[in-house]
């Protein structure tokens, strides 16, 4: 990788807000709410805690990583050569069949909302050749592409939740009392679930030019993110109430759809479905590029545009087996993603780079 | 290479919908091949459902009306959006779903589901209870062709909440209380023969009919009185304007409700019983109009009106209140009061809601303000009898005060 296609830290920051966005946006409320009940509002507070804990825990760990080595690169410092390599096949593998899955979830959303009548194939090999001819690209192109967008992203998200405002009742978010801390932290779990996934951004770290004595700014995306689980939860509950949500595979949409601008403007599901689609091209490009990387890594190649294109394949062959029908696919959604995730972002990984620590590799 | 990626990201419009030729997806459709549906009905019939939309169709865009019967609202619907007016019929912009009074009695959750599950409908669809007749026959008798049928339901809508006969909640406020409280609320109305308030040219016009309480079983159906559902409209908050006239000795004042606050304390005792609960409804008015001889001016009088609009909200709220408790219904969501404002004495009370409820003492005080009585202060028999200079008439409005 040449310096040419080196990015800064700021730009990696947004690459992960923006990509984030895709799987916060499709897992709350529901998910948080089958917890924490009408306390779920709450649950994002906690769950940035935890975020903040594992954001300082990974920087410990990368203090003194050269500049130019990415999770990689640490990978095979810090387990030796051979089971270096088989850790970070057994991360492409997993990374690769996510992306499948992250395709799927994208596929399944937009045909339970608005295109019933259309086929998951279609939009699983739209979104892969998209997303492949980006992830082959370069990284900078790709940090550019979600720096321009995340403005634009925010705008949206922030002026449809506040045209829900009027519908947003006390009642239905009220009472919360310190008897639901519990369930409140039991529903910060997937909202803490989808920030764990911001380690494997960690595998391009390689690619961010340090600037000398420049600390990393990660808190801003994780702020940002919390923000949104935020309105999207308190929006969502405070207008359809937890029972209706929890019922529901996409409350969120259903909220936006009732939205109406001083009796004017309605029906602005539309621009909720491109942030969407806009957010899980980026973020499937994304997770691509950072496959073709470990396997770079892996087989000590000099580029990574070759192994893009066969991870596409892969994930598009898991997206569309990884389920039959919706109620299969809403298995893997709930449970064993989730729990795989977790494995990857919570133990392995940093079990990893704990090895590497105390065989003082780094 | 980068021909290649502008070809691929070329694939990407075709997720858009927008050209016939290219696009992946059945929804595209022309304009002039849709209808859309404002207003639509749904009865209950002994074989299933039938439902009916009014359209236009035809190249002239004559209006009729269309139906079709089927197992369920799903089938019936689903071949009625298909067939009916030579063009498809879409639901994206429904405003208003009619329901006869079967159909609410043993089907309205299959209504929700249907408006919930559906990918065009809105959740904020009006939802409203026919009675004395089908659905289909309200709709066909408004269906006069200016202004059309779902023109007449939307202005009574609005009509609704500027009279205080009612609201029109929406099928998002249904499901919710539903499934919170077991039971809501529906607006019903009627068809009436006379009085054309709206149509012109239909053979009816619309009114209002009251609240109609519904349970989340399916198995209840009652109806309030208009003294019930203006008690409801003021405990719930959702009472938005009313025109009421008052007797006080001789004259009749008009006044018209212009700010009202409902506020709720749940009492408990030392032992953390709930003995009973306050509701304090502070009602702003002003005076519209004055039938008789009264002088407004005068403090006493001003406060006989107050009175007098005090009793007859409180006579209201009560009765609501009565009715909900006599059914063991709490649509007026007392529970969900009490939860809010102590929790933690509710859950401990050990005991059911429902146990709790029907005899809870519910202890109404109204506030009724007269704030504004316009330029006009006197009726016009003072103002010809009394000749007071205006100096006269402030110091003796200054001792009144």
């Amino acid at each position: 990788m040449g310096k040419a296609d080196g990015i800064t830290q700021r730009q990696l920051t947004v690459l992960i807000f923006v990509s984030l966005l895709s799987p916060m946006i499709r897992i709350l409320p529901t998910s948080a709410v089958v917890f924490a009940g009408r306390a779920a509002w709450l649950a994002p507070l906690p769950a940035f805690l935890l975020g903040r804990l594992l954001l300082a825990v990974m920087d410990a760990f990368g203090k003194n990583v050269p500049e130019g080595a990415g999770l990689a690169d640490m990978a095979q410092t810090a387990l030796g050569g051979g089971l270096g390599r088989a850790f970070n096949v057994l991360t492409a593998l997993w990374l690769t069949f996510y992306a499948g899955f992250v395709c799927r979830s994208a596929a399944e959303r937009l045909l339970a909302t608005v295109y019933p009548n259309g086929s998951p194939a279609v939009f699983i090999v739209v979104m892969l050749l998209v997303a492949a001819a980006v992830g082959a690209g370069s990284t900078k192109a790709l940090s550019r592409t979600a720096e321009v967008l995340m403005p634009i992203l925010v705008g949206v998200l922030a002026a449809v939740l506040l045209s829900a405002l009027p519908d947003v009742s006390a009642e239905r978010l009220l009472p919360v009392t310190l008897q639901d801390g519990k369930r409140v932290l039991y529903g910060s779990l997937p909202v803490f679930n989808v920030l764990t996934v911001f380690v494997y951004f960690l595998y391009l770290g390689g690619r961010v030019r340090k600037k000398p004595g420049a600390r990393p700014r990660r808190f801003p995306w994780l702020a940002g993110l919390t923000a949104v689980a935020l309105g999207v939860t308190f929006f969502t509950l405070g207008t359809i109430g937890e029972h209706l949500a929890v019922s529901m595979e996409n409350a969120f949409f259903i909220v936006i759809r009732n939205i109406k601008v001083f009796g004017v403007v309605e029906r602005v599901e539309a621009v909720v479905v491109a942030v969407w689609v806009v957010t899980d091209f980026i973020f499937v490009a994304a997770l691509l590029m950072i496959v073709a990387e470990i396997w770079r890594t892996v087989t000590g190649a000099k580029k990574c545009a070759a192994f893009v294109a066969p991870t596409g394949v892969l994930a598009g062959v898991a997206a569309f087996f990884i389920a039959q029908g919706v109620f299969d696919f809403q298995k893997w959604s709930d449970v064993l993603i989730p729990a795989i995730n977790l494995t990857f972002a919570l133990v392995l990984i940093p079990l990893m780079c704990a090895v590497g620590k105390l065989r003082k590799k780094y | 290479m980068k021909k290649a990626i502008l070809l691929t990201l070329a694939l990407a419009l075709a997720l858009t919908g927008c050209s016939k030729g290219l696009t992946i997806f059945s929804n595209y459709r022309r304009i002039e091949n849709i209808e859309l549906v404002r207003a639509f009905t749904a009865d209950a019939r002994e074989d299933g459902v039938l439902v009916s939309i009014y359209g236009t169709a035809g190249e002239e865009n004559d209006a009729r009306m269309v139906e079709k019967s089927g197992p369920s609202l799903g089938t019936a619907m689903g071949e009625l959006l298909m067939m009916p007016l030579g063009r498809e019929a879409i639901l994206s912009h429904t405003e208003n779903m009619l329901i006869g009074e079967d159909m609410a009695r043993s089907r309205l959750n299959e209504c929700l589901d249907y408006v919930e599950r559906y990918s065009e409908t809105r959740l904020d669809i009006g939802l409203l209870i026919v009675r004395g007749s089908s659905a289909r026959d309200l709709l066909k008798g408004l269906s006069g062709s200016d202004p059309s049928a779902a023109d007449v339901i939307a202005g009574l809508a609005n009509h609704l909440d500027r009279v205080g006969e009612g609201t029109v909640f929406t099928c998002r406020e249904v499901a919710v209380s539903l499934l919170e409280n077991g039971v809501a609320l529906v607006q019903c109305v009627r068809g009436v023969e006379e009085e054309k308030l709206f149509d012109a040219r239909g053979d009816l016009n619309i009114e209002p009919a009251g609240f109609a309480v519904v349970t989340e079983d399916g198995q209840t159906l009652e109806f309030l009185t208009g003294e019930e559902t203006l008690g409801s409209l003021l405990l719930l908050s959702r009472l938005r304007s009313k025109n009421l006239d008052l007797t006080v000795e001789d004259a009749v004042f008009t006044v018209s409700l212009e700010e009202l606050k409902t506020a709720y304390e749940p009492v408990f005792d030392g032992d953390g019983a709930l003995t009973k609960m306050k509701v304090r409804i502070a009602a702003g008015a002003k005076l519209v109009s004055l039938r008789g001889v009264a002088d407004v001016t005068e403090k006493a009088c001003r406060e006989a009106v107050e009175r007098a609009l005090s009793e007859r909200l409180k006579a209201a709220a009560q009765a609501a209140v009565a009715r909900s408790q006599a059914l063991g219904l709490d649509f007026l969501d007392l529970h969900g009061v009490t939860a809010r404002k102590h929790p933690g004495k509710l859950a401990a009370l050990g005991r059911d809601w429902s146990e709790i409820f029907p005899a809870l003492p519910v202890e109404v005080e109204v506030e009724g303000a007269l704030r504004r009585t316009f330029d006009i202060m006197d009726s016009p028999e003072i103002a010809e009898k009394e000749e007071m200079t205006p100096w006269e008439k402030l110091t003796e409005s200054l001792k009144d005060n």
